[in-house]
Protein backbone atom coordinates (compact mmCIF):
# COMPACT_ATOMS: atom_id res chain seq x y z
CA UNK A 1 0.00 0.00 0.00
CA UNK A 2 1.50 3.29 -0.98
CA UNK A 3 1.88 5.96 1.61
CA UNK A 4 -0.71 8.67 1.85
CA UNK A 5 0.41 11.72 -0.05
CA UNK A 6 -0.41 14.09 2.73
CA UNK A 7 1.77 14.09 5.80
CA UNK A 8 -0.20 13.25 8.90
CA UNK A 9 -0.32 16.54 10.67
CA UNK A 10 -3.34 16.06 12.87
CA UNK A 11 -1.29 15.61 16.02
CA UNK A 12 0.92 18.61 15.48
CA UNK A 13 0.92 21.57 17.76
CA UNK A 14 3.30 24.51 17.46
CA UNK A 15 4.80 23.70 20.84
CA UNK A 16 6.03 20.41 19.40
CA UNK A 17 8.23 22.18 16.89
CA UNK A 18 11.32 21.70 19.00
CA UNK A 19 14.40 20.72 17.09
CA UNK A 20 18.07 21.27 17.22
CA UNK A 21 18.63 24.02 14.67
CA UNK A 22 22.37 23.63 14.74
CA UNK A 23 21.99 20.02 13.67
CA UNK A 24 20.25 21.05 10.48
CA UNK A 25 22.34 23.48 8.57
CA UNK A 26 21.36 22.85 5.00
CA UNK A 27 18.14 23.04 3.06
CA UNK A 28 18.08 19.30 2.42
CA UNK A 29 17.96 18.72 6.13
CA UNK A 30 14.98 21.01 6.57
CA UNK A 31 13.25 19.35 3.66
CA UNK A 32 13.83 15.90 5.13
CA UNK A 33 12.43 17.05 8.47
CA UNK A 34 9.45 18.70 6.83
CA UNK A 35 8.76 15.52 4.89
CA UNK A 36 8.35 13.84 8.25
CA UNK A 37 5.52 16.31 8.97
CA UNK A 38 7.74 18.61 11.00
CA UNK A 39 5.94 21.92 10.66
CA UNK A 40 8.77 23.81 12.33
CA UNK A 41 11.12 22.65 9.60
CA UNK A 42 8.59 23.65 6.97
CA UNK A 43 8.34 27.10 8.52
CA UNK A 44 12.10 27.36 8.15
CA UNK A 45 11.75 26.50 4.47
CA UNK A 46 9.00 29.08 4.19
CA UNK A 47 11.24 31.77 5.68
CA UNK A 48 14.02 30.78 3.30
CA UNK A 49 11.87 30.93 0.16
CA UNK A 50 8.92 33.24 0.75
CA UNK A 51 10.53 36.30 -0.83
CA UNK A 52 11.26 34.46 -4.05
CA UNK A 53 7.86 32.85 -4.20
CA UNK A 54 6.03 36.05 -3.33
CA UNK A 55 8.18 38.00 -5.79
CA UNK A 56 7.25 35.63 -8.58
CA UNK A 57 3.57 35.75 -7.64
CA UNK A 58 3.61 39.54 -7.47
CA UNK A 59 5.34 39.91 -10.82
CA UNK A 60 2.94 37.47 -12.43
CA UNK A 61 -0.26 38.85 -10.92
CA UNK A 62 0.68 42.50 -10.43
CA UNK A 63 -1.62 42.60 -7.44
CA UNK A 64 -0.58 42.50 -3.79
CA UNK A 65 -3.67 40.69 -2.50
CA UNK A 66 -3.58 38.14 -5.31
CA UNK A 67 0.13 37.60 -4.83
CA UNK A 68 -0.31 37.03 -1.11
CA UNK A 69 -3.08 34.52 -1.74
CA UNK A 70 -1.05 32.75 -4.41
CA UNK A 71 2.05 32.58 -2.24
CA UNK A 72 0.06 31.18 0.67
CA UNK A 73 -1.65 28.68 -1.56
CA UNK A 74 1.69 27.65 -3.04
CA UNK A 75 3.17 26.88 0.37
CA UNK A 76 0.06 25.01 1.49
CA UNK A 77 0.19 22.91 -1.66
CA UNK A 78 3.90 22.39 -1.19
CA UNK A 79 3.24 21.08 2.32
CA UNK A 80 0.57 18.73 1.01
CA UNK A 81 2.78 17.47 -1.80
CA UNK A 82 6.04 17.46 0.07
CA UNK A 83 6.45 13.70 0.03
CA UNK A 84 6.46 13.86 -3.77
CA UNK A 85 9.53 16.09 -3.79
CA UNK A 86 12.39 13.80 -4.72
CA UNK A 87 15.08 16.39 -5.27
CA UNK A 88 15.09 15.98 -9.04
CA UNK A 89 15.08 19.76 -9.27
CA UNK A 90 16.09 22.46 -6.81
CA UNK A 91 13.55 22.99 -4.05
CA UNK A 92 13.20 26.63 -5.14
CA UNK A 93 12.35 25.52 -8.68
CA UNK A 94 9.85 23.01 -7.35
CA UNK A 95 8.24 25.76 -5.26
CA UNK A 96 8.19 28.08 -8.26
CA UNK A 97 6.36 25.49 -10.32
CA UNK A 98 3.71 25.20 -7.63
CA UNK A 99 3.49 28.98 -7.35
CA UNK A 100 3.05 29.37 -11.11
CA UNK A 101 0.29 26.74 -11.03
CA UNK A 102 -1.33 28.61 -8.20
CA UNK A 103 -1.22 31.88 -10.14
CA UNK A 104 -2.59 30.30 -13.30
CA UNK A 105 -5.31 28.47 -11.39
CA UNK A 106 -6.50 31.63 -9.69
CA UNK A 107 -6.45 33.60 -12.89
CA UNK A 108 -8.50 30.99 -14.68
CA UNK A 109 -11.06 31.06 -11.91
CA UNK A 110 -11.63 34.77 -11.86
CA UNK A 111 -11.92 37.72 -14.11
CA UNK A 112 -9.74 39.75 -11.84
CA UNK A 113 -7.03 39.67 -14.46
CA UNK A 114 -9.09 41.84 -16.76
CA UNK A 115 -9.91 44.16 -13.88
CA UNK A 116 -6.24 44.25 -12.98
CA UNK A 117 -5.19 45.27 -16.46
CA UNK A 118 -7.58 48.22 -16.40
CA UNK A 119 -6.49 49.17 -12.91
CA UNK A 120 -2.80 49.03 -13.82
CA UNK A 121 -3.43 51.01 -16.96
CA UNK A 122 -4.98 53.77 -14.92
CA UNK A 123 -2.62 53.71 -12.00
CA UNK A 124 0.51 55.79 -11.93
CA UNK A 125 2.35 53.40 -9.67
CA UNK A 126 2.19 49.64 -9.54
CA UNK A 127 2.97 47.55 -6.49
CA UNK A 128 5.47 45.60 -8.54
CA UNK A 129 7.51 48.71 -9.32
CA UNK A 130 7.82 49.48 -5.61
CA UNK A 131 10.22 46.58 -5.33
CA UNK A 132 12.63 48.15 -7.79
CA UNK A 133 14.63 51.33 -7.74
CA UNK A 134 15.62 53.98 -10.21
CA UNK A 135 15.41 53.22 -13.89
CA UNK A 136 14.34 49.67 -13.16
CA UNK A 137 11.01 51.00 -11.95
CA UNK A 138 10.05 52.09 -15.43
CA UNK A 139 10.81 48.67 -16.80
CA UNK A 140 8.92 46.97 -13.95
CA UNK A 141 5.86 49.13 -14.64
CA UNK A 142 6.07 48.37 -18.34
CA UNK A 143 6.34 44.64 -17.66
CA UNK A 144 3.34 44.91 -15.39
CA UNK A 145 1.28 46.35 -18.27
CA UNK A 146 2.06 43.49 -20.63
CA UNK A 147 -0.76 41.15 -21.64
CA UNK A 148 -0.99 38.09 -19.42
CA UNK A 149 0.66 35.49 -21.68
CA UNK A 150 3.54 37.74 -22.66
CA UNK A 151 4.03 38.91 -19.11
CA UNK A 152 4.19 35.41 -17.67
CA UNK A 153 6.80 34.28 -20.17
CA UNK A 154 8.81 37.46 -19.79
CA UNK A 155 8.85 37.19 -16.00
CA UNK A 156 9.90 33.54 -16.01
CA UNK A 157 12.44 33.84 -18.82
CA UNK A 158 13.91 37.30 -18.49
CA UNK A 159 13.51 38.02 -14.78
CA UNK A 160 13.86 34.57 -13.20
CA UNK A 161 16.14 33.07 -15.83
CA UNK A 162 14.18 29.96 -16.76
CA UNK A 163 14.68 28.47 -20.20
CA UNK A 164 11.86 28.38 -22.74
CA UNK A 165 11.51 24.67 -22.05
CA UNK A 166 11.18 25.27 -18.32
CA UNK A 167 8.90 28.28 -18.70
CA UNK A 168 6.75 26.41 -21.20
CA UNK A 169 6.55 23.43 -18.89
CA UNK A 170 5.48 25.61 -15.98
CA UNK A 171 2.91 27.50 -18.01
CA UNK A 172 1.60 24.49 -19.89
CA UNK A 173 2.63 25.84 -23.30
CA UNK A 174 5.08 24.64 -25.95
CA UNK A 175 8.62 26.06 -25.91
CA UNK A 176 7.89 27.60 -29.31
CA UNK A 177 4.89 29.41 -27.87
CA UNK A 178 7.06 30.65 -25.04
CA UNK A 179 9.54 32.05 -27.58
CA UNK A 180 6.74 33.72 -29.50
CA UNK A 181 5.35 35.27 -26.33
CA UNK A 182 8.80 36.52 -25.36
CA UNK A 183 9.23 38.09 -28.79
CA UNK A 184 5.86 39.76 -28.37
CA UNK A 185 6.79 40.96 -24.89
CA UNK A 186 10.08 42.42 -26.08
CA UNK A 187 8.44 44.34 -28.89
CA UNK A 188 5.64 45.63 -26.70
CA UNK A 189 8.06 46.71 -24.00
CA UNK A 190 10.34 48.45 -26.46
CA UNK A 191 7.38 50.27 -28.00
CA UNK A 192 5.98 51.22 -24.63
CA UNK A 193 9.22 52.50 -23.21
CA UNK A 194 10.07 54.43 -26.37
CA UNK A 195 6.62 55.98 -26.42
CA UNK A 196 7.03 57.12 -22.84
CA UNK A 197 10.44 58.52 -23.60
CA UNK A 198 12.47 56.12 -21.51
CA UNK A 199 15.85 54.91 -22.59
CA UNK A 200 16.12 51.17 -22.94
CA UNK B 1 21.23 50.96 -31.33
CA UNK B 2 18.90 49.08 -33.68
CA UNK B 3 15.59 47.53 -32.73
CA UNK B 4 17.00 44.07 -32.09
CA UNK B 5 19.75 45.44 -29.88
CA UNK B 6 17.24 47.50 -27.93
CA UNK B 7 15.14 44.41 -27.32
CA UNK B 8 18.17 42.39 -26.23
CA UNK B 9 19.10 45.19 -23.88
CA UNK B 10 15.62 44.92 -22.36
CA UNK B 11 16.17 41.27 -21.56
CA UNK B 12 19.52 42.02 -19.97
CA UNK B 13 17.96 44.81 -17.96
CA UNK B 14 15.07 42.62 -16.87
CA UNK B 15 17.47 40.14 -15.33
CA UNK B 16 18.41 42.89 -12.88
CA UNK B 17 14.84 43.34 -11.65
CA UNK B 18 14.33 42.22 -8.08
CA UNK B 19 13.45 38.53 -7.88
CA UNK B 20 12.99 38.51 -4.13
CA UNK B 21 10.25 40.71 -2.75
CA UNK B 22 9.12 40.58 0.85
CA UNK B 23 5.37 40.51 1.40
CA UNK B 24 4.01 43.40 3.42
CA UNK B 25 2.65 41.01 6.03
CA UNK B 26 3.71 37.67 7.44
CA UNK B 27 1.87 35.00 5.45
CA UNK B 28 2.95 32.13 7.69
CA UNK B 29 0.01 32.23 10.18
CA UNK B 30 -2.48 31.61 7.36
CA UNK B 31 -0.34 28.81 5.97
CA UNK B 32 0.08 27.19 9.37
CA UNK B 33 -3.65 27.39 10.01
CA UNK B 34 -4.34 25.59 6.73
CA UNK B 35 -1.71 22.98 7.56
CA UNK B 36 -3.33 22.27 10.90
CA UNK B 37 -6.73 21.87 9.30
CA UNK B 38 -7.37 18.16 8.85
CA UNK B 39 -7.74 17.12 5.27
CA UNK B 40 -10.79 15.08 4.58
CA UNK B 41 -10.67 14.18 0.96
CA UNK B 42 -12.61 11.07 0.10
CA UNK B 43 -10.90 11.01 -3.28
CA UNK B 44 -7.67 9.41 -2.20
CA UNK B 45 -5.31 8.63 -5.09
CA UNK B 46 -6.03 4.91 -4.84
CA UNK B 47 -9.76 5.55 -4.72
CA UNK B 48 -9.58 7.79 -7.76
CA UNK B 49 -7.50 5.16 -9.56
CA UNK B 50 -10.00 2.44 -8.73
CA UNK B 51 -12.89 4.62 -9.87
CA UNK B 52 -11.09 5.36 -13.13
CA UNK B 53 -10.51 1.66 -13.73
CA UNK B 54 -14.14 0.91 -13.04
CA UNK B 55 -15.25 3.62 -15.44
CA UNK B 56 -12.98 2.21 -18.09
CA UNK B 57 -14.20 -1.30 -17.42
CA UNK B 58 -17.82 -0.19 -17.62
CA UNK B 59 -17.29 1.47 -20.97
CA UNK B 60 -15.18 -1.36 -22.29
CA UNK B 61 -17.48 -4.16 -21.21
CA UNK B 62 -20.39 -2.25 -22.70
CA UNK B 63 -18.59 -2.15 -26.02
CA UNK B 64 -17.75 -5.83 -25.69
CA UNK B 65 -21.38 -6.54 -25.11
CA UNK B 66 -22.40 -4.59 -28.17
CA UNK B 67 -19.81 -6.32 -30.29
CA UNK B 68 -20.62 -9.84 -29.10
CA UNK B 69 -24.35 -9.79 -28.54
CA UNK B 70 -25.17 -10.83 -32.08
CA UNK B 71 -22.79 -13.74 -31.93
CA UNK B 72 -23.79 -15.17 -28.58
CA UNK B 73 -27.19 -16.49 -27.76
CA UNK B 74 -28.05 -14.83 -24.50
CA UNK B 75 -30.74 -16.33 -22.36
CA UNK B 76 -31.88 -14.14 -19.54
CA UNK B 77 -33.60 -15.96 -16.73
CA UNK B 78 -34.95 -14.11 -13.74
CA UNK B 79 -35.71 -16.28 -10.73
CA UNK B 80 -39.37 -16.22 -9.73
CA UNK B 81 -38.72 -15.17 -6.17
CA UNK B 82 -36.22 -12.47 -6.97
CA UNK B 83 -35.80 -9.80 -4.36
CA UNK B 84 -33.00 -7.31 -4.18
CA UNK B 85 -32.28 -6.79 -0.57
CA UNK B 86 -31.26 -3.42 0.76
CA UNK B 87 -28.57 -3.75 3.34
CA UNK B 88 -26.09 -1.45 4.92
CA UNK B 89 -22.44 -2.03 4.17
CA UNK B 90 -20.31 -2.75 7.16
CA UNK B 91 -16.67 -3.39 7.61
CA UNK B 92 -16.65 -6.93 6.19
CA UNK B 93 -16.02 -7.55 2.55
CA UNK B 94 -15.89 -11.32 2.15
CA UNK B 95 -17.99 -12.49 -0.75
CA UNK B 96 -21.43 -13.65 0.29
CA UNK B 97 -22.67 -17.17 -0.40
CA UNK B 98 -25.19 -16.05 -3.00
CA UNK B 99 -22.60 -14.18 -4.97
CA UNK B 100 -20.09 -16.98 -4.75
CA UNK B 101 -22.60 -19.50 -6.07
CA UNK B 102 -23.59 -17.27 -8.96
CA UNK B 103 -19.99 -16.59 -9.75
CA UNK B 104 -19.06 -20.28 -9.61
CA UNK B 105 -21.89 -21.20 -11.95
CA UNK B 106 -20.99 -18.49 -14.39
CA UNK B 107 -17.30 -19.32 -14.28
CA UNK B 108 -18.15 -22.92 -15.14
CA UNK B 109 -20.16 -21.82 -18.16
CA UNK B 110 -17.79 -19.08 -19.19
CA UNK B 111 -15.14 -21.27 -20.77
CA UNK B 112 -17.76 -23.04 -22.88
CA UNK B 113 -19.34 -19.80 -23.98
CA UNK B 114 -16.02 -18.16 -24.69
CA UNK B 115 -15.11 -21.03 -26.97
CA UNK B 116 -18.03 -20.05 -29.20
CA UNK B 117 -16.72 -16.54 -29.67
CA UNK B 118 -14.32 -15.38 -32.31
CA UNK B 119 -10.70 -15.09 -31.10
CA UNK B 120 -11.00 -11.29 -31.14
CA UNK B 121 -14.20 -11.23 -29.13
CA UNK B 122 -12.83 -13.81 -26.71
CA UNK B 123 -9.70 -11.76 -26.19
CA UNK B 124 -11.77 -8.67 -25.56
CA UNK B 125 -13.95 -10.41 -22.98
CA UNK B 126 -10.92 -11.86 -21.22
CA UNK B 127 -9.27 -8.46 -21.18
CA UNK B 128 -12.35 -6.88 -19.64
CA UNK B 129 -12.57 -9.56 -17.00
CA UNK B 130 -8.93 -9.08 -16.14
CA UNK B 131 -9.49 -5.33 -15.79
CA UNK B 132 -12.51 -5.85 -13.57
CA UNK B 133 -10.62 -8.26 -11.36
CA UNK B 134 -7.71 -5.87 -11.19
CA UNK B 135 -10.10 -3.13 -10.12
CA UNK B 136 -11.58 -5.38 -7.45
CA UNK B 137 -8.09 -5.99 -6.11
CA UNK B 138 -7.31 -2.28 -6.03
CA UNK B 139 -10.55 -1.36 -4.33
CA UNK B 140 -10.04 -4.07 -1.74
CA UNK B 141 -6.58 -2.69 -1.04
CA UNK B 142 -8.05 0.78 -0.64
CA UNK B 143 -10.73 -0.61 1.66
CA UNK B 144 -8.07 -2.15 3.83
CA UNK B 145 -6.95 1.41 4.53
CA UNK B 146 -10.37 2.97 4.68
CA UNK B 147 -12.71 0.13 5.68
CA UNK B 148 -15.66 2.40 6.41
CA UNK B 149 -15.48 4.53 3.31
CA UNK B 150 -18.99 4.25 1.84
CA UNK B 151 -17.88 5.35 -1.62
CA UNK B 152 -15.28 2.60 -1.77
CA UNK B 153 -17.84 0.11 -0.57
CA UNK B 154 -20.25 1.20 -3.26
CA UNK B 155 -17.47 1.07 -5.82
CA UNK B 156 -16.63 -2.48 -4.77
CA UNK B 157 -20.25 -3.52 -5.07
CA UNK B 158 -20.53 -1.95 -8.50
CA UNK B 159 -17.35 -3.67 -9.64
CA UNK B 160 -18.53 -7.07 -8.47
CA UNK B 161 -21.82 -6.41 -10.27
CA UNK B 162 -19.86 -5.45 -13.35
CA UNK B 163 -17.96 -8.74 -13.24
CA UNK B 164 -21.13 -10.73 -12.73
CA UNK B 165 -22.95 -8.84 -15.48
CA UNK B 166 -20.17 -9.42 -17.96
CA UNK B 167 -20.05 -13.12 -17.24
CA UNK B 168 -23.84 -13.19 -17.39
CA UNK B 169 -23.87 -11.52 -20.77
CA UNK B 170 -21.42 -14.00 -22.13
CA UNK B 171 -22.67 -17.02 -20.27
CA UNK B 172 -26.33 -16.37 -20.64
CA UNK B 173 -27.93 -16.93 -17.30
CA UNK B 174 -27.57 -16.91 -13.59
CA UNK B 175 -29.82 -18.06 -10.86
CA UNK B 176 -28.67 -15.57 -8.34
CA UNK B 177 -28.70 -11.87 -8.03
CA UNK B 178 -26.22 -10.19 -5.80
CA UNK B 179 -27.23 -7.75 -3.12
CA UNK B 180 -25.09 -5.59 -0.89
CA UNK B 181 -25.34 -8.21 1.84
CA UNK B 182 -23.67 -10.74 -0.41
CA UNK B 183 -20.38 -8.93 -0.42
Amino acid sequence: MEALLTPNFSDYSPSMAVFNESAITDEAGWIARAQQADAGAFEKLYRMHIDKVYGLCLRMTGNVAEAEDCAQEAFIQAWNKLDRFRGDSAFATWLHRIAVNSVLGRMRKSKREQDRIHAVGEALESPVADADTGEMRDLAKAVDRLPEGARHVFVLYAVYGYSHEEAGDMLGIAPGTSKAQLHRARRLLAQQLTKEGFET
Amino acid sequence: MNEMEREDELIAKASRLATEISPERDLWPGIEEAMLRPQRSRWTPRFAQAAAVLLLVGASSGLTWLSTKDRVQVIEVVPAGLTVEQASFGGRYALGVGYQEARRDLEAQLETELARLSPEAREEVELNLAMIRGAIGQINEALAEEPDNPLLQELLLQTYKEELALMQRVGGLTQHVMSRRDI
